[in-house]
């Protein structure tokens, strides 16, 4: 197989030393899978590819390509480019142990087909009164992402309702005079093909998002959602070169707007908080530090709010046990409980984070451990932008009209 | 058919190569017969389906269960009463606590037929060829009943005042009150059974003139006589008798006191009637004396814990060696110590007598019952040289006849004293056998599920249904002036529902019908062996609405389960083609599985428990003795972590990869699926016939159960150019796997959403249920997804047709 030794190369898997410092670092080693991605980088990849009976193998599907394995390694090895890679050779329709009868990749490839999907903004009501403002075209944009489709698969099983952080973001954006565009058009982001392996599909959802975009005048992009943004941002650019708006992070966006003054907050007692950082905005994209800010600002008036840190975080966080649907099992179990208990240990109510997908499984991990009795954390678990926004001084009023005033934030 | 995707980790199916679809063998009606007895069955010498009737107890069904029972036993309340109950030490129930009360459990169901009106008889008979029957035990009334609903004329030829044998004249009225027995002989009779008592043959009828009036004749004598105990003296002296005249007194009414100490001799249930009748009728003291061990004494357990609780002493290890007799009179009995010796032909270990350990014991009665003989007098001499052997009347075994041309035998005359079971096997062998004999002249007997049974050793799963222990029924002791009703109470029902539940339905056949279901031309019914066709298929389907409850299971051991597939009107025995079932079962691949219990939740069999439910990490386990394999587990296990075994071709298997390929390749038709749940497959499929309604217009694709559907798999389906969905499934109630209707909603519920989110059209998702009833309602008209002759079905938009509008590359 010639690719993957070109991908070897690419990605410095060939240079592995095996020194084992990533094995340290991978937060499935205690379950014995060493490092995952270093597991299908030093054994014969090709078998790892298909196994025998034609399932794929463990390591690779377990791999949560969190990255935890980059931070420490000395070569520089892409490991999780490389099993990236290594999961778009296997054949075309090989089943990957996709979570929840794969029906939110079924969604992303039914949307990789060239009719665009008309999706509704009903969402935008949430039963009372919307007084939500979005625009047709424009400057800045939202990236609703997969948000509505969560809502059918979880929603009722979890009581969840994650639309809502899109509200939530919407109501900020509207708070600070950002009228922001959606999109009916809009499709998925396509992370979660990408890692995947379905490399074609995810192209196609790459390039009708970017055209569709560009022709509503989208410059700016918001998304909520650290797993979009580390696609838009880095993998975009290589699927569809010829857009490349800004993208940043609601939590980002947020820090800005709060040093510029823009956003006030009431002042309520949030009490005691910690974070989450999303595999994919920390160390993927290295944002650690905005959702902190947004988090200490909230601390500002009273100091009856308050960020405390659990013991591994920023690039050391411990990932939430699965990345981009993928994949999950025992060990996505364990990792989430475990997580959820550093949360409670730092004295935290609320355990806070950047990525719905997070969110989710944070929150399914306690709802079993609720189901069967057993003892799960008294934690609240909550999505940083929907914190952020119950906590805006004023309900937002839409300044009036405009824009322009982003243009010398805008590229 | 097209071939079975394999997937992961998945063994062939059963169908695959089996001969289910050779043409030949859908010209006439075949059988699969399971061979199925639970050890339950196994060990019951009729084979009484003992796992079916107490899995109706469990739901509550009395009256089907007391159907069952009589399919194989026509004295449900006698058995239920005092048969020995072989089935119980076979419950597997018993490696985990304790047997499930089955003896009981038949009587609790029997006892609710007492207070009915007698049901209505047979149409009368249209055989010519007249049966006579010697002897009104067990044996001879079964016989009598099974040929007279055979259609033939029966008479039965009783010596005794009352018809009954033993059941009447050895065992007493406080096991066995004379109103059930009563009861149970007048169905027989309301059946057009004629029983002429007093009517010895060999004495006023002779032998001869009765088997001149008859066709064929049987002979079901019983052994009448108590054997001597061949000491000195004991002919001369009247308080020294053998236990079985004195019972005979007693059962006939005659409750004359006994006084003073009473010895018993013997280790029978004989010797246990006669001591607890002596008992009750005022002797002082009563005690067994038994040369062997207590395990070694041939009555049951349960007899013998009565007999001690009710004041009857055992003494064991002793060997009566001589009658101390004074002036004509009984002082006691000189007994020798017993030393066990090396096991002899019984099994048992041989009493061997210790020299000089000679000891009295004082007595003022003494009852032996050491044995009984069979009373042959009404045999002419040449007769008896002919048909008898060792006191006892030869048969053939295989056909039960005696060396007399049409003259059979059956019971304790064949057996030597043996119980009541075993008479009433006897006696359906035997009516089996007379039958063939009537109507071709070859007394064969059809092979009966003994015959065709493997002798298959059941796992016991680990975590079994209902862990409480067993219910014990009530003993009311000896209330005086009464001491001859019953002690022995009967279940309430709560309780018995309650024993009934513990009952792990052990067994092969897991009785899913999916091989009826597959063969779809509807030549194949399921049944047990041995039972006659129609009305074990409608057992069996009863037993598949009982929704929770009722699981067969496979032998987990070997991981196959068998069954045989037979010509309907077969009579030579082995003759069918063998089929093996795999049946469906779910492995759990352990570091998939994140232990979040959904699985349990929708598992109505209770076939999944958590492995360490204290552990944080914890894995569940599947007991494949109570998986029925429905796969609505897999369907809503969030890792897919929960996996099937085997997938018959065709079948929808729960993932994409076990789909045939027609249905990931469509034509840009943009077709109809339509999935039906196993039940209804049939008719759907007439409906669709009917219709003109093929593929490449429609697919139709058989489930286990509509709940094994889930959403993603819908929805890639659409994504490969599937029109429309309709989902054929049962009314929540109906569903012979609990949940599967609720699961099957809440899928497309989340279908509709899904193609609502993407801007399709929701309503191209139809579902359809249908209860239980005599015609599928099944119309795509009235759903609304109608066909059309012209194109294929209501089309909503769908990818790759339509509009155009092209993507950004
Ligand atoms: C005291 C006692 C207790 C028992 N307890 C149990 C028990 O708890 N559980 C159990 O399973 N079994 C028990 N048994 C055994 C059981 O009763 C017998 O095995 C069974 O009844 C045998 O049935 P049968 O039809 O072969 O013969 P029988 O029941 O003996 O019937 C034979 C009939 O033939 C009639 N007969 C005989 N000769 C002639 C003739 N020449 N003309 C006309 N009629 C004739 C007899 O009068 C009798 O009615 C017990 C037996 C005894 C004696
Ligand atoms: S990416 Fe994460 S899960 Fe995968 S090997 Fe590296 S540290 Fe382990
Ligand atoms: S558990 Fe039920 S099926 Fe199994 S042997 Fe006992 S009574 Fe029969
Ligand atoms: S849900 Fe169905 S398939 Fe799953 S374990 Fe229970 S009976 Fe077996
Ligand atoms: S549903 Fe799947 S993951 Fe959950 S406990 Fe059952 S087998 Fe394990």
């Amino acid at each position: 197989m010639r690719e993957l030794a070109n991908l070897r190369k690419e990605t410095h898997a060939a240079l592995c030393l095996a020194c084992g410092k990533c094995s340290t670092m991978c937060p499935l080693s205690p379950s014995g899978w060493f490092s995952a991605a270093r597991m299908v980088a030093i054994r014969d990849p090709e078998s790892e590819i298909v196994r025998e009976d034609g399932g794929q193998a463990h390591s690779l599907d377990a791999c949560l390509t969190c990255g935890s394995c980059e931070v420490r390694c000395p070569e520089g090895v892409h490991f999780v480019d490389f099993v990236r890679g290594v999961r778009a050779l296997a054949p075309a329709g090989q089943r990957r142990s996709c979570p929840h009868g794969e029906m939110l990749q079924s969604a992303a490839r039914v949307m990789a087909g060239k009719k665009a999907p008309q999706r509704d903004f009903a969402w935008l009501e949430n039963g009372q009164e919307n007084d939500l403002e979005i625009a047709e075209e424009g400057e800045v944009a939202l990236f609703v992402g997969c948000l509505p489709f969560y809502d059918i698969l979880f929603g009722r099983e979890l009581g969840l309702e994650t639309v809502e952080i899109a509200r939530a973001a919407i109501r900020i954006l509207n708070h600070v005079g950002i009228r922001p565009v959606l999109l009916s058009e809009e499709r998925c982001c396509g992370h979660d093909l990408l890692w995947n392996g379905e490399q074609e599909a995810f192209e196609a959802l790459a390039g009708a998002n970017a055209a569709a975009f560009e022709a509503r005048g989208v410059r700016h992009i918001v998304t909520t959602c650290a797993e979009c943004c580390r696609t838009w941002r880095l993998d975009y650019p290589e699927a569809a070169p010829d857009y490349q708006p800004k993208i940043q992070h609601m939590s980002e966006f947020m820090a800005e707007k709060i040093e510029a003054g823009e956003i006030q907050w009431r002042g309520e007692a949030l009490g005691t908080m910690t974070f989450q950082d999303p595999c994919r905005l920390g160390r993927h994209l290295g944002v650690t530090d905005a959702p902190r800010r947004v988090l200490a600002s909230f601390g500002d008036g009273t100091g009856e709010s308050r960020l405390v840190e659990m013991g591994k975080v920023g690039v050391d966080a411990q990932c939430c046990g699965t990345s981009g649907f993928i994949h999950c099992d025992a060990n996505s179990k364990r990792l989430q409980s475990e997580r959820l208990r550093s949360a409670a240990a730092t004295g935290a109510d609320t355990l806070v984070t950047a990525c719905p997908k997070c969110l989710i499984h944070f929150r399914c991990a306690q709802s079993e451990d609720r189901r069967r009795h057993r003892e799960t954390p008294d934690l609240g678990v909550m999505d940083l932008t929907v914190l952020a926004a119950a906590a805006l001084d004023r309900p937002a009023p839409l300044a009036t009209e405009t824009t322009t005033h982003l243009e010398g934030d805008a590229l | 058919m097209t071939e079975a995707p394999s997937a992961r980790g998945r063994e062939p199916s059963w169908l695959d190569g089996a001969e289910l679809w050779v043409p030949e063998l859908q010209a006439e009606p075949y059988d699969i017969r399971a061979i199925d007895p639970s050890p339950c069955t196994q060990a019951c010498p009729a084979g009484i389906n003992v796992k079916s009737y107490v899995s109706l107890i469990a739901e509550s069904r009395f009256a089907e269960a007391l159907e069952v029972v009589r399919e194989s036993c026509p004295l449900p309340g006698i058995c239920g009463r005092i048969c020995h109950h072989p089935c119980e030490p076979a419950c597997k129930r018993s490696e985990i606590d304790e047997p499930v009360a089955i003896r009981a459990l038949k009587r609790f169901v029997a006892d609710l037929e007492l207070e009915l009106p007698l049901p209505e008889p047979p149409p009368p008979p249209d055989k010519k060829d007249r049966v006579a029957i010697i002897g009104s035990g067990p044996a001879g009334l079964t016989a009598a009943y099974d040929l007279r609903l055979a259609g033939y004329p029966v008479t039965v030829h009783e010596a005794a005042p009352e018809p009954g044998g033993m059941l009447r004249y050895g065992i007493a009225d406080y096991r066995l009150p004379v109103e059930v027995l009563d009861r149970e002989i007048a169905v027989l009779a309301r059946a057009g059974i004629e029983i002429q008592t007093d009517h010895r043959i060999g004495s006023g009828t002779e032998l001869e003139s009765l088997l001149d009036g008859c066709s064929a004749a049987l002979f079901a004598v019983g052994a009448q006589r108590g054997r001597r105990l061949g000491l000195e003296g004991e002919d001369e002296c009247c308080e020294v008798e053998d236990a079985l005249s004195f019972l005979r007194r007693v059962n006939s009414g005659d409750h004359e006191p006994v006084t003073g100490r009473v010895l018993v001799i013997g280790g029978g249930s004989t010797a246990i009637e006669a001591a607890r009748a002596a008992l009750r009728l005022g002797a002082e003291s009563v005690e067994i004396v038994y040369r062997r061990a207590r395990a070694e004494m041939p009555a049951d357990e349960e007899e013998k814990e009565i007999a001690e609780e009710e004041g009857i002493g055992l003494r064991l290890l002793s060997a009566p060696a001589r009658l101390v007799i004074r002036d004509g009179g009984l002082e006691g009995l000189e007994c020798l110590r017993v030393a066990l010796g090396e096991p002899d032909a019984s099994g048992r270990r041989r009493p061997n007598p210790i020299p000089g350990s000679e000891f009295v014991l004082a007595a003022d009665r003494i009852f032996a019952a050491i044995g009984q003989e069979a009373v042959l007098d009404f045999l002419p001499e040449d007769v008896a040289a002919r048909v008898a052997e060792r006191g006892l009347i030869r048969v053939d075994p295989t056909t039960t006849m005696t060396a007399l041309h049409g003259v059979f035998a059956a019971g304790d005359v064949v057996s030597g004293p043996s119980t009541v079971i075993d008479a009433i096997a006897a006696g359906h062998r035997a009516a089996a056998a007379m039958r063939h004999f009537l109507e071709d002249g070859r007394p064969l007997i059809e092979a009966d599920s003994k015959g065709l049974a493997e002798a298959v050793e059941y796992e016991v799963p680990a975590a079994p249904p209902a862990l409480a222990g067993r219910r014990r029924p009530v003993h009311s002791g000896i209330v005086s002036g009464r001491e001859f009703d019953e002690v022995e109470l009967a279940f309430t029902p709560e309780a018995a529902v309650a024993e009934a539940q513990r009952c792990m339905r052990c067994g092969p056949c897991s009785e899913c019908l999916i091989c009826a279901a597959s063969c779809g031309r509807r030549h194949i019914t399921l049944r047990s062996a041995g039972v006659e066709p129609g009305r074990q298929s409608e057992r069996f389907a009863a037993l598949l609405r009982a929704p929770a409850r009722v699981a067969g299971s496979l032998d987990s051991r070997s991981g196959r389960a068998v069954a045989r597939l037979l010509p309907a009107h077969d009579v030579e025995p082995g003759a069918g083609l063998e089929v093996e079932l795999a049946p469906n079962r779910i492995s759990i691949e352990e570091d998939y599985c994140r232990g979040c219990s959904r699985c349990i939740e929708v598992c109505a069999f209770e076939a999944i428990h958590l492995v360490d439910p204290k552990a944080a990490e914890t894995a569940v386990r599947v007991e494949p003795a109570l998986c029925r394999g429905c796969n609505l587990c897999v369907a809503v296990c969030p890792t897919d972590a929960a996996v099937p075994t085997t997938v018959a071709p065709g079948w929808w298997g729960t993932r994409l990869e076990d789909l045939y390929p027609p249905l990931l390749a469509f034509s840009s038709e943009s077709p109809l699926v339509v999935f039906a749940c196993q039940r209804r497959v049939e008719s759907v499929r007439q409906a669709l016939d009917r219709d003109r309604l093929e593929p490449p217009l429609a697919h139709l694709v058989p489930v286990r159960c509509a709940g094994q559907l889930d959403a993603g798999a819908l929805l890639e389906l659409y994504r490969h150019g599937a029109g429309g969905f309709v989902v054929a499934g049962c009314l929540s109630g109906s569903c012979r796997y609990g949940f599967g209707p609720q699961l099957a909603a809440e899928q497309l519920l989340r279908m509709r959403k899904l193609l609502a989110a993407l801007g399709a059209d929701p309503d191209c998702v139809a579902g359809d249920w249908a209860g239980e009833g005599d015609t599928d309602p099944f119309d795509l008209r009235v759903l609304g997804i109608a066909p059309d002759s012209s194109t294929a079905v209501r089309r909503p938009g769908r990818p790759g047709q339509g509009d155009q509008e092209s993507c950004a590359s």
